[in-house]
């Protein structure tokens, strides 16, 4: 089955985006505006397929709908197999909703080299939909890796003061971990090769998954494989310890590379422990899943504390990011229903959130030219719209029930509450830091006095714009609506959602000592002694600003 | 008359060396009829490797010291795809200095004549005659811009160490051909085969070829000629040099490690997974240091080399993936790095251009396209998919893991150290990048004009640097068929 009319909708919505990259790359330099829409326009259309890809879906139907598969690397089994179950349609969709926004709110802040811009926004969308759409672990891998390129070039080319820096950390981190990762492929489509004699389906996800079940990849293997593709995932969602790039890379981005690093690339290490950690390694996802739990625990107090104390606005919401990613790896190393479903909404929440709150600092950055929280105050009375639809979305983000935000949590701690009410405790009592940091955040920025600063730029500071709305106002629209009916998710991902607990087999019950949390409690406020001691005596918020020597340009 | 049919394709191509010397002497200093002989006789010699070879069968020649399987045939048009690129990318690097190419053209086809011969070798002697023809027109190559001090002084050093090491290896081949009474390589190895508790003098000789060989490929720590001969060389020569002789050398461990040697892999493996380390790691560390891309390129040239020494350590324990591995790793690292070497060469057009990092500062801006064709190169040396380096990388990993659980623990460990070593590489290979787009140049310089036969060789060399990697089947037959030539 291939789609309505028979026609390849996966790779159409896969490919139209790399046409357009193409077609863009083509045109001439002079004519700026003409690659924006072009751009504009095959994003668009992605979209629109990924929309008809969504109403043709069936989710009572087969697990992998829209499946295609041509042989490729026959010498090893390797083929161009594609497909969407419900996980992977939404995080499609996801992916080219918050696609043509960014590339919509580029139009404005990206005025040099805007062909290549758009070139690589393209080829960014080609990958992360990619990684979604592969059945095959070899072309998941090839898109995982291509997601890199454009992702590198944007933040180095189009980032701020220390993009440099900020961009060949995030490549360094997210290659150390693939690379692992590329290593436990190959090695587990050998230990399948050598169990079947042939090369046939060594590659594919649906015979590993099927072979995973039977626990073919157990035992010490196991065990090895699972820590490779853990360490590629954790350091793209980012999980604590392994966070330190996102920071920096959110920072430096321009406004549209950090909504789609928030909305959709962090996104990725979550769909891998769902896709691929958790059915291929059943074994070694329980040995692992106490300390997965313990470093989401701390992650997620962790980004809270030191978002608490962030001056930089931008910083703020990433080690935000931090804190939320916490409760999708949560959500999925409980192993249960609620939780599982928590992690995913979670997912597609904070990427509508978390995007459109980048998407508001770059509206004010536009503005000013700066975030530093401190400069600004009692923007409020100046640009009213704007702080509404901001405090829209502090609010969605803070949880408020009734916003999207509130649902994937709740359903996470439920999980995690069955199995350990201890993490479910300490958990929730964080979402109360959450709604802390963000409202103080807001009560800063928008209520009070208009700050000097703000007052000497009084002629700049003009409300949002038309483009600015548009480019909002979906984002608001799908927070109301999954807040109010997250059922409409939740019958999509029912049949992700059950197959990965099947896989897992569900329910057996997890013991995480309630000494492991204290434990990893104590790291944490160490952690923030040092952070906040940083700050105190001036060294700049969380102390990774300064890039210092290990910077790469230090070596010309 | 059968022998001179099966030798054809070497003797042509040492005719061809001698038909451009008359041409150039015949048209002196003119490029065009020099470039068309040399293109169209290397097409012509292409062609007859591979008319000679279609058979897939083992023929031998000259009372069996000169063999034609596939491995010869696949080695062969390597060599002949790296000779020609190298000419095409010559010109434009050598007039403006006033270097000839006719002269340039003839030392390298007769280098070429040597590498084939090394892949066509039978016997250790007309082995170790074949490996003196490849290097001594490279000594000549290094030293080919005689009036600039540092190549002068990257010819003396590789001489030096390069004569050195040809007469460890001789050394070497002696005691073998004491120990064994025969310096024919199946002879070598059938006297072998008995798995009898290696002599004083074998273990003296294995361990002489070993130094030799390790002084050929550049192996830490026996590399310490190459940063030196690549930096002085002029660009494309620098080029050659990394990929060239480095092949042939391969080659040579090929026919003689492999081959001749084979029953003692279980002896000389240990000594190849310890350089392998050696060799990636040190390379790719001391890569990071450079600010001369030049000079990176060779240094990374070295961690190369390491990656194809774990393909030949997996073959030894026998996984035939590994050298099939080699064998696609050296393919496509000869097209990724002749490219990348050729935007140098083409950016170095002005006389007096070096290499430093500072010159690709803000690249993309006067030369868009050689910028974006230096990116595609250097992800490729990195590795990244979909690119001929990734798969080569891939293919190299996918042996050194399927060794592993065939119980080699060690094999894993390299598989490893292989993917942490690439990590570290995209450091290097990415601050290039860094440079040519999200730099801005410390003056303005116009673009320059390059010539058609560049932008053709630049086409042909990316587009087989992708098709390597999202197509890779039908070379993967070819190395598959080559592979067994020798068999484990």
């Amino acid at each position: 089955m291939t789609g309505l009319d028979g026609l390849p909708l996966v790779t159409l919505v896969t490919f139209l985006p790399a046409l357009g990259a193409l077609v863009v790359a083509f045109m001439p330099t002079s004519r700026p505006n003409l690659a924006r829409s072009v751009a504009l326009g095959f994003a668009l259309a992605a979209w629109v397929v990924s929309l008809v890809m969504l109403a043709g879906f069936d989710a009572g139907g087969a697990a992998f709908q829209f499946t295609e598969a041509v042989p490729w690397i026959t010498a090893f089994g390797i083929a161009y197999a594609v497909g969407v179950d419900g996980l992977a349609m939404v995080l499609v969709v996801l992916t080219t909703t918050l696609t043509w926004i960014s590339i919509l709110a580029s139009f404005g802040p990206i005025t040099h080299r805007v062909k290549e811009y758009m070139v690589s926004f393209l080829i960014l969308e080609v990958g992360m939909i990619g990684v979604f759409i592969a059945r095959d672990l070899f072309l998941f891998y090839i898109f995982w890796e291509l997601v890199l390129v454009p992702m590198y070039l944007i933040i180095g080319i189009w980032g701020g003061k220390n993009r440099i820096y900020a961009t060949i950390k995030f490549v360094l981190y997210t290659l150390v971990g693939s690379l692992l990762m590329l290593v436990a492929i190959l090695a587990t489509a050998f230990t399948y090769q050598a169990s079947t004699g042939s090369w046939d389906g060594a590659f594919a996800v649906a015979k590993l998954t099927a072979a995973g079940a039977t626990s073919l990849f157990g035992g010490t293997f196991g065990f090895l494989a699972f820590g490779a593709f853990f360490l590629a995932f954790a350091i793209k969602v980012p999980m604590f310890p392994f966070h330190t790039w996102l920071p920096d890379a959110h920072v430096e981005a321009p406004t549209a590379g950090s909504v789609i690093l928030a909305g959709v690339l962090l996104k990725l290490g979550g769909y891998g422990f769902i896709r691929f950690a958790l059915p291929l390694f059943p074994e070694a996802a329980h040995t692992w899943a106490p300390l997965i739990i313990v470093l989401s625990l701390i992650g997620i107090i962790y980004g809270a504390i030191v978002a608490l104390v962030q001056p930089d606005l931008k910083k703020l919401v990433a080690y935000s990011s931090v804190s939320h990613m916490g409760f999708v790896t949560l959500g999925i190393f409980v192993f249960q229903e609620q939780g599982m479903q928590g992690a995913i909404l979670q997912m597609v929440n904070h990427g509508l959130i978390t995007g459109a709150l980048f998407l508001l600092v770059g509206v004010i950055y536009e503005r000013t030219h700066d975030r530093t929280i401190a400069k600004m105050g009692g923007l409020a009375g100046l640009t009213p719209v704007y702080a509404a639809v901001f405090g829209f979305f502090v609010l969605a983000s803070a949880g408020l029930p009734g916003l999207s935000g509130f649902v994937g949590e709740f359903l996470a701690l439920l999980g995690t509450f069955a199995v350990n009410p201890w993490a479910a405790g300490i958990a929730a009592l964080v979402m109360i830091l959450g709604a802390a940091y963000l409202l103080w955040m807001f009560q800063r920025i928008f209520f009070g006095e208009p700050s000097a600063f703000l007052l000497g730029l009084r002629s700049h500071l003009s409300d949002m714009t038309p483009t600015e709305i548009l480019t909002l106002a979906p984002l608001a629209a799908l927070v109301v609506v999954f807040g109010l009916f997250p059922g409409i998710l939740l019958d999509l991902i029912r049949g992700s959602v059950t197959s990965a607990l099947a896989a897992v087999a569900a329910g057996s019950a997890i013991t995480v000592e309630p000494l492991i949390p204290a434990v990893g409690l104590g790291i944490v406020v160490a952690a923030v002694i040092v952070q906040l001691a940083n700050v105190v005596l001036g060294g700049g918020g969380a102390g990774e600003e300064q890039p210092g020597e290990a910077a790469p340009e230090g070596a010309s | 008359m059968n022998d001179l049919v099966t030798i054809a394709p070497f003797g042509l191509a040492v005719l061809l060396a001698l038909v451009v010397l008359a041409v150039d002497l015949a048209w002196p200093g003119r490029r065009g009829p020099v470039l068309v002989t040399t293109l169209v006789g290397l097409a012509v010699v292409a062609a007859v490797t591979v008319a000679v070879g279609a058979s897939g069968e083992r023929v031998t020649a000259f009372g069996g010291s000169y063999v034609v399987d596939p491995l010869t045939t696949f080695l062969d048009l390597l060599f002949i795809t790296i000779v020609a690129f190298t000419i095409v990318f010559a010109p434009d690097y050598l007039e403006p200095r006033g270097l000839p190419l006719g002269e340039f053209a003839v030392v390298l086809l007769f280098a070429m004549t040597g590498a084939m011969l090394i892949s066509a070798s039978a016997d250790l002697l007309v082995l170790f005659i074949a490996l003196e023809l490849m290097v001594l027109p490279g000594y000549m190559l290094a030293g080919y811009h005689k009036t600039d001090g540092y190549s002068t002084e990257g010819a003396i050093k590789y001489f030096l160490l390069g004569s050195f090491s040809s007469a460890i290896f001789l050394f070497g081949l002696a005691f073998v051909w004491g120990m064994l009474g025969t310096t024919r390589i199946e002879d070598v190895r059938d006297a072998l085969a008995g798995g009898a508790p290696l002599s004083a003098g074998l273990v003296m000789g294995l361990a002489f070829l070993t130094t030799g060989v390790a002084f050929k490929i550049a192996a830490v720590p026996f590399h310490y000629w190459t940063p030196d001969a690549y930096q002085g060389s002029p660009t494309p020569v620098t080029g050659y040099l990394s990929v060239g002789p480095k092949g042939g050398a391969f080659a040579l461990i090929l026919r003689l490690f492999a081959e001749a040697l084979g029953p003692l892999s279980a002896d000389w493996v240990q000594v190849v997974i310890v350089l392998a380390v050696l060799t990636m790691t040190l390379g790719n560390l001391v890569a990071l240091t450079q600010t001369n891309v030049k000079r990176m390129l060779a240094y990374s040239s070295i961690a190369h080399t390491g990656y194809m020494l774990v393909g030949l350590a997996a073959f030894a324990v026998g996984r035939m993936e590994g050298l099939e591995g080699l064998l696609y790793y050296g393919a496509a690292y000869s097209v990724m790095n002749l490219g990348a070497f050729a935007v140098v060469a083409a950016i170095q057009r002005r006389a007096g251009v070096t290499s430093g990092l500072a010159t690709f500062a803000g690249l993309v801006r006067r030369e868009p396209w050689l910028a974006a064709l230096m990116t595609l190169f250097l992800l490729s040396l990195t590795g990244i998919p979909p690119t001929a380096g990734f798969f080569a990388k891939y293919y190299v990993i996918l042996a050194a893991v399927q060794a592993s659980q065939d119980g080699h623990a060690a094999l894993g460990v390299l598989a490893v150290l292989v993917v942490l070593n690439a990590a570290a590489a995209a450091f290097y290979y990415l601050r290039v990048v860094v440079y040519m787009f999200m730099r801005e140049p410390d003056a303005e310089q116009p673009a320059l004009a390059h010539g058609r036969l560049l932008w053709g060789g630049l086409a042909a060399a990316s587009v087989l640097t992708v098709l390597l990697g999202i197509l890779p089947g039908p070379l993967l037959d070819v190395v598959g068929q080559a592979a067994r030539a020798i068999g484990i």
